[in-house]
């Protein structure tokens, strides 16, 4: 089991007296190699989700394990962070080295690995997000695509299990939304990387092996993304929008068109209109 | 926009810009504390020379270099004036008289002021070939390898290090991220270009202090990005890229170290072999002194 939460809570101290549960009870299992969706509107405790994660942020009572490992246990929190690679929102505020290459080092560089071997994984990692041809250049007046793919490549370096993307797309523009999920669907595949990709598009949710919405706190739904979609108007009372062409597709079915389970995607519902014309 | 680029480091490949860093800041130490020790006018003609044969080497355009000056213009002339005026052993060549205040202009008070002046401006002119040819990722890396020793007298020499390239990191951010805020308040009708020199300070206070927040905010969330990479995971920390002296660097540091004995021995040597002449006015020293006297032999 690759994440493992058992009843976690965690509380933010607001002031002496006053305390917010951020996360309630919560209990979560994720295999190994799986895409999951973590989606949520803000304050839906998605962020706090993903710091529990990796060992910033302990929880306030359960616990949270990685591959067996509890991120309580002050001894396996590098082992932790080595297997829980995380990506957060702003890209430039995730780089440390002003050249890319001696960027993406420095996870490596801290593990204390060889370094000839490190040069073979800043190189891995570059390849793997398809910057390679950057990496003596400074990261300065890239586009926030390009950024944020190698903020991925800087973790990838680690050689993660897990990689978990904290709202990584949040501040990109479509094209460098696409880019990034092109890149976390490929490295779910081709290097079985289980990837935690948290946001609040829904939409970003389509291609995802699983969904878990989050409300205040608690899992609200949990499955694959068609049958959470299925749910359209109890996610709409938390602040939630099923894309449209979903939207569109189960509508039309409740009016009586028989368009066959699960559609999610414009191609599919488009395709299946066809076929009724 | 600003001109962001920090340390004005000058990207061409020239000899110099391959100088191995290490060796180029030992360079340009050894040159600092040598310069102070140039006591003839010959010395000092001879060190711009082998300055102005240095930037030809590195490719720096003369006029970058000389824009360095530029910054210092107003001291090099307030420390000149302030020598001149209040040193008061030697013979007087001017005297001033404001009243009761006699300030006497001294010819030591002169030549003083005008070594002063140029040994300043030859460290500014040292240094800024150090930082026109050297990247700043290279000037941490080589820092952190020269303060090394500092590390057994539990100095976190890494810690700084790392402090200090994030710090050259963030500056185009955080300059482009002022830019912003300005516009941004200029929009909502701020006057910060205009009024005098008390005005203007103020009027950055509504830009500073949004700067500073996400300054703040960015520091947090670098914190969590050192961390979710494994910072301080393990004791031996490695390095990608590492040192390798060359035979040119070797060549580099002789070369230097040649310069450096040439300046002591004039200081300490030359000059005590013959008497200095009186030459009115003029401080003769060190090699000085020889070409003087080489200069009576020929004319006789």
């Amino acid at each position: 089991m690759a994440v493992l939460l058992d009843n976690v809570t965690y509380s933010y101290n607001i002031n002496d007296t006053h305390r917010v549960d951020a996360v309630k009870n919560l209990s979560l299992h994720i295999e190994e190699g799986t895409f999951v969706a973590l989606v949520g509107h803000n304050g839906s405790g998605k962020s706090t989700l993903a710091k529990l994660l990796n060992g910033l942020l302990l929880p306030t009572a359960g616990t949270v394990k990685i591959f067996g490992n509890s991120t309580l246990d002050g001894e396996k929190i590098f082992d932790i962070r080595k297997d829980v690679g995380m990506v957060f929102q702003n890209p430039d505020n995730q780089m440390i080295a002003s050249i890319v290459e001696d960027d993406i080092a420095f996870g490596p560089e801290n593990l204390g690995i060889e370094r000839k071997e490190i040069i073979r994984r800043v190189e891995w990692a570059l390849d793997k997000v398809g910057m390679l041809e950057y990496r003596k250049r400074t990261p300065f007046k890239m586009s926030g695509g390009q950024k944020q793919r190698l903020a991925i490549a800087g973790v990838l370096a680690i050689m993660p299990k897990i990689l978990v993307l904290d709202e990584s797309t949040a501040m990109l523009d479509p094209q460098g939304r696409s880019e990034v999920l092109k890149v976390a669907h490929e490295l779910n595949k081709q290097e079985r990387i289980t990837v935690i990709h948290i946001t609040h598009f829904m939409e970003e949710a389509l291609d995802a092996d699983r969904l878990i919405v989050l409300n205040d706190g608690k899992i609200a739904f949990d499955g694959a993304p068609k049958e959470v979609f299925a749910h359209y108007e109890e996610l709409k009372k938390i602040k939630l929008a099923v894309p449209w062409e979903t939207q569109l597709a189960i509508s039309l079915q409740k009016a009586g068109m028989d368009l066959g389970e699960g559609i999610v995607k414009e191609e599919d519902l488009v395709d299946k209109l066809c076929q009724l014309l | 926009m600003r001109d962001i680029t920090f340390g004005q480091y000058y990207p061409v490949k020239s000899f110099i810009h391959g100088i191995d860093a290490r060796v180029k800041i030992i360079m340009t130490l050894l040159f600092m504390i040598s310069v102070f020790f140039i006591v003839s006018y010959t010395t000092f003609v001879f060190m711009f020379l082998a300055l102005t044969i240095i930037i030809a080497i590195s490719r720096v355009p003369y006029k970058i270099v000389l824009k360095s000056i530029k910054g210092i213009l107003f001291l090099l002339i307030f420390t000149a004036i302030i020598n001149i005026f209040f040193t008061s052993s030697g013979n007087v060549v001017i005297p001033i008289k404001l009243g009761k205040l006699v300030i006497n202009i001294t010819d030591q008070g002169i030549n003083f002021a005008i070594k002063m002046a140029l040994r300043f401006t030859l460290l500014v002119l040292g240094s800024s070939i150090l930082t026109l040819t050297t990247t700043p990722t290279e000037l941490t890396d080589a820092l952190e390898f020269l303060l090394k020793p500092l590390t057994y007298i539990k100095i976190p020499v890494h810690d700084l290090a790392i402090i200090m390239s994030i710090a050259l990191r963030f500056i185009p951010g955080l300059m482009e991220e002022t830019d912003k805020i300005m516009m941004a308040q200029k929009a909502r009708g701020a006057n910060i270009d205009s009024g005098n020199f008390f005005k203007k300070i103020k009027a950055m206070l509504p830009v500073l202090i949004p700067l500073f927040v996400s300054a703040f905010r960015r520091a947090d969330e670098l914190a969590d990005a050192l961390d979710a990479r494994c910072y301080n995971a393990s004791s031996k920390r490695t390095k990608m890229k590492v040192f390798r002296i060359q035979a040119t660097d070797i060549v580099a540091l002789l070369s230097f170290i040649l310069l450096t004995v040439f300046i002591f021995l004039d200081k300490y040597l030359v000059g005590s072999l013959f008497s200095a002449p009186d030459l009115g006015g003029l401080e003769v020293q060190g090699l000085d002194v020889c070409i003087y006297n080489l200069f009576r032999c020929i004319t006789g």
